[in-house]
């Protein structure tokens, strides 16, 4: 495709000059200031609840551990807690009350784990939302 | 890319930039600098994944083409608005009075015909990079030039 040679001189013709060039430079980095100051600040909070995240993490397993092993530790034929009115169905949860105990706190630790790593999951998506990143090639 | 780097590529393409976008935003200074100083901040955020392959400008480009895109799809309602303005300026004694007829007449133009034909007027890229700036096929980059420079030369009576 050859160029239309009155378009093209009409477009040089008419190219523009900026006499503002200076002012426009200071504008820009008067921006990127406040973006800087607004990145630094979401990276520090993104990182903060991170470690809380991690934190939570740490402590939620350790402390499931611990309670798991008390509970399995304690002797099998005493149960882990008993109750004052004495029915079927409380007899029952007494009776089997150290699988119940561990099988509850499974559910707890597996359900604090899942929510756990979508948070996890959720920030690193924030983080490459962040980041706008357009393909180039040639 | 550092800070200082960044600011040293704009330093040398911030003028073309701006014409760049002065002529897609028909002559509006103000809305074109905006658009300029918008394009400029995403490029920075995401000069981080820019690899140098000597296209800094090219780059620049297309993310000011998407924010240009971006712009007019969200103010599609001030467009009224806009032509009545337009109207005014055509006799104001302005800065850009001279280059009026040239962007009254690239305005009749759809934003994607005005993109190519000043990509490939004004700026002087091919049509391959402008396909690949306007992530277009080559196809209907020629299509675009084609119906826009019939249409700007029937408007200008060149």
């Amino acid at each position: 495709m050859t160029k239309d040679k009155a378009l093209e001189e009409l477009f040089l013709a008419k190219k523009p000059h900026f006499d503002d060039h200076d002012a426009f430079m200071t504008n820009l980095t008067k921006r990127l200031d406040a973006v800087e100051y607004i990145r630094q600040h979401q990276e520090a909070t993104i990182r903060r609840y991170k470690m809380a995240m991690i934190a939570a993490f740490v402590v939620g397993i350790i402390s499931g551990a611990v309670t798991m092993a008390f509970i399995l530790s304690t002797p099998a034929d005493v149960p882990l807690f008993e109750f004052q009115v004495q029915t079927g169905f409380l007899l029952w949860l007494a009776e089997y009350s150290r699988p119940i105990a561990a099988t509850a706190l499974a559910l707890v630790m597996t359900l604090g784990m899942m929510s756990i790593i979508n948070n996890v999951q959720d920030i690193v998506r924030m983080r490459r939302k962040n980041a706008f990143i357009p393909k180039f090639s040639l | 890319m550092t800070r200082e780097v960044f600011i040293a590529h704009v330093e040398h393409e911030q003028e073309a930039l701006r014409s760049f976008l002065l002529a897609l935003c028909c002559g509006n200074k103000s809305n074109a600098d905006d658009l300029a100083q918008d394009a400029l901040v995403k490029a920075y955020l995401s000069s981080a994944g820019y690899q140098d392959k000597g296209r800094f400008r090219s780059w620049l480009f297309k993310i000011a083409y998407n924010t240009f895109l971006n712009h007019k799809a969200s103010s599609r309602t001030m467009e009224t608005l806009d032509d009545a303005r337009t109207l005014v300026s055509t006799t104001a004694a302005d800065d850009s009075f001279e280059h009026q007829d040239l962007y009254l007449a690239l305005r009749t133009l759809p934003p994607k015909e005005r993109s190519s034909i000043t990509l490939y007027y004004l700026s002087g890229y091919n049509i391959k990079e402008i396909s690949a700036i306007t992530e277009t096929s080559e196809d209907a980059v020629k299509k675009q030039l084609s119906r826009g420079r019939d249409k700007l030369k029937e408007i200008l009576k060149l």
